[in-house]
């Protein structure tokens, strides 16, 4: 009886956790179209960690407390990652050019049917601190736990928000939570779900020569083809709406605008239409997404954020700047209305526009070097965009409930691979 | 004593069970104790600074005014659904009306933000 089960359960989809490393962000996304894997977006729901690509060596110790995090059985995957993926784990190794889903398959089969065994915890098996209370024996103390439990003090008191005084909690997010980008690390003080105090403490995710052939970041240093360059930028704001619909509970039109993402063809407009259509319908600008007001708007503004800063009213754009979009007759799009929802249909726009440029482009290539404009932004050597959003970020989520917050870091579309590509850039 | 006979038996097959499933869970627990790593809440990988206990504000007065604009509701609705069939379409009306009002309360509560939870 117990076989049987554990047969039909070897046959389901294998949970897995993934963390992308440098340069494999859109791989790992590309995984949610897979059949036979479901991403998820907690190690304890998963019972395969996905390590793909090279981790920042800071983020070792991080990628040990998710590994030890997830739920026996368990294994490790690592793909496209050297010698040192994930130190310790007694992990299945596949090369980049292998099927991740395969892998993941068969080590998930191996694992149910009772083949492979439970990978051991990478991390020692002791708290941080023991339980300390005020008497002998540790006992006893004042407060809720009666003392200080493993070394980890209780929250502290706040100030007054409406009558009461409440526990302002310190929160750790990152580098590997699902909602943000692999690397990017918050330290949150939370009262209730309002964020009163943010800071960016982390944004490494290691370095890699995938990010560094962006044809954004080539068009920095050589004439590009403006096709080439339009349609990136489509697929970049359609893969950025694939992943702020997840995060806002719409599954299934976010794996839409994924497939729509590796699909789409120069001149393909009308498909990006309908996609932004569907999207409105879901009344996600109505009910989900937050307002931005007058302080968030100009500080968006002037950041020269891409998508964002135009959504905030601010026309600006480098392509201007260069006659070749000139003569294609390119014009920003602006005026597409308030909040977040505004970044939202500003990058739908801009997609759509970008198709249509690269369908109109021919063989025309880029006239100015030096600066170009990203998807995310302004981009010149030494300087992204990202750098400029990870700035404003306390600014902006300050004061804003969690949900708000989220959505609000997600429209900022902050890719860490380009910021370190663009590190590299003046490094080199 | 003949008569306790099916009673011991009863409350034999109780204790075998209630013992049965002692030792099973047991087992489950014995096996599915965590370790130190295992037992940290998960907020993406680096080690809470702080307890996750932590206080907030259970809002009891909204919830106060919420729970009295549905539960009244539901007290004038017993009685009426009794009297629905001999009083007809005026019935109808009156709890139309009332309910109305009740619902201005509760579109109230939302404008204030009372359904959310900070």
């Amino acid at each position: 009886m117990t076989s049987v089960f554990r047969r039909m359960a070897a046959a389901a989809d294998a949970p897995v956790f993934a963390l992308a490393g440098a340069g494999m962000r859109w791989a790992v996304q590309d995984l949610r179209l897979a059949d036979g894997v479901t991403l998820v977006d907690s190690p304890r729901s998963a019972s395969i960690l996905l390590v793909a690509g090279e981790l920042d060596p800071r983020l070792g110790e991080a990628a040990a407390r998710v590994h030890d995090s997830l739920p026996h059985p368990r294994a490790t995957v690592v793909w496209a990652s050297g010698p040192d993926g994930l130190a310790g784990a007694d992990a299945e190794r596949i090369g980049h050019d292998a099927d991740p889903v395969a892998a993941a398959r068969a080590v998930f089969r191996d694992l149910v049917l009772g083949r492979r065994q439970s990978e051991p915890d990478l991390l020692p098996d002791m708290d941080p601190a023991p339980w300390r209370g005020v008497g002998p024996y540790g006992q006893g103390g004042s407060g809720m736990t009666g003392g200080t439990p493993y070394g980890r003090p209780m929250a502290e008191l706040g100030p007054d928000r409406d009558g009461l005084r409440l526990d302002v909690l310190p929160t750790r997010l990152g580098p590997f939570f699902a909602p943000l980008p692999a690397g990017l690390e918050l330290d949150l003080r939370v009262a209730g779900d309002v964020v009163v105090e943010a800071r960016v403490t982390g944004s490494e995710v290691g370095t890699s020569e995938a990010a560094g052939r962006s044809t954004f970041v080539r068009a920095l240093t050589q004439p590009q083809s403006i096709a080439d360059l339009e349609l990136s930028r489509a697929r970049a704001h359609l893969r950025w709406a694939a992943e702020a619909l997840r995060l806002q509970g719409l599954r299934a039109i976010s794996l839409r605008a994924l497939e729509l993402a590796r699909t789409v063809a120069p001149g393909d407009s009308a498909a990006v239409g309908r996609l932004a259509t569907a999207v409105q319908r879901t009344g996600v600008y109505r009910w989900s997404l937050p307002n931005v007001d007058d302080r968030r708007r100009s500080l968006l503004a002037d950041a020269r954020l891409g998508p964002v800063s135009r959504a905030c009213g601010r026309a600006e754009d480098e392509r201007l700047a260069d006659p070749a979009y000139i003569a294609l007759g390119f014009a920003p799009i602006a005026d597409v209305g308030d909040g977040v929802a505004a970044v939202w249909r500003a990058r739908f726009g801009e997609a759509s526009q970008s198709l249509d440029l690269a369908s109109r482009a021919g063989s025309a290539v880029t006239t100015v070097t030096g600066t170009t404009e990203s998807p995310r932004g302004r981009i010149a050597l030494g300087d992204a965009p990202t750098a400029r959003a990870l700035e404003l970020v306390p600014a902006l989520v300050e004061g804003l409930e969690w949900g708000d917050a989220l959505a609000t870091i997600a429209a900022l579309d902050l890719d860490l691979d380009e910021l370190a590509a663009l590190a590299g850039v003046t490094a080199a | 004593m003949t008569d306790l006979g099916p009673l011991a038996v009863a409350f034999s097959v109780m204790v075998a069970a209630l013992l049965a499933v002692l030792a099973s869970w047991l087992r489950t627990a014995r096996n599915a104790r965590a370790t130190a790593p295992e037992r940290v809440p998960f907020t993406g990988g680096r080690a809470p600074s702080v307890h996750a206990w932590s206080r907030y504000h259970a809002r009891y007065y909204p919830m106060a005014l919420l729970f009295l604009a549905f539960d009244m509701e539901m007290v004038f609705m017993y009685p009426w659904a009794v009297v629905f069939v001999t009083e007809g379409i005026v019935a109808m009306v009156e709890m139309g009306m009332f309910i109305a009002i009740l619902l201005l309360g509760v579109l109230y509560a939302w404008r204030e933000r009372a359904f959310e939870w900070t």
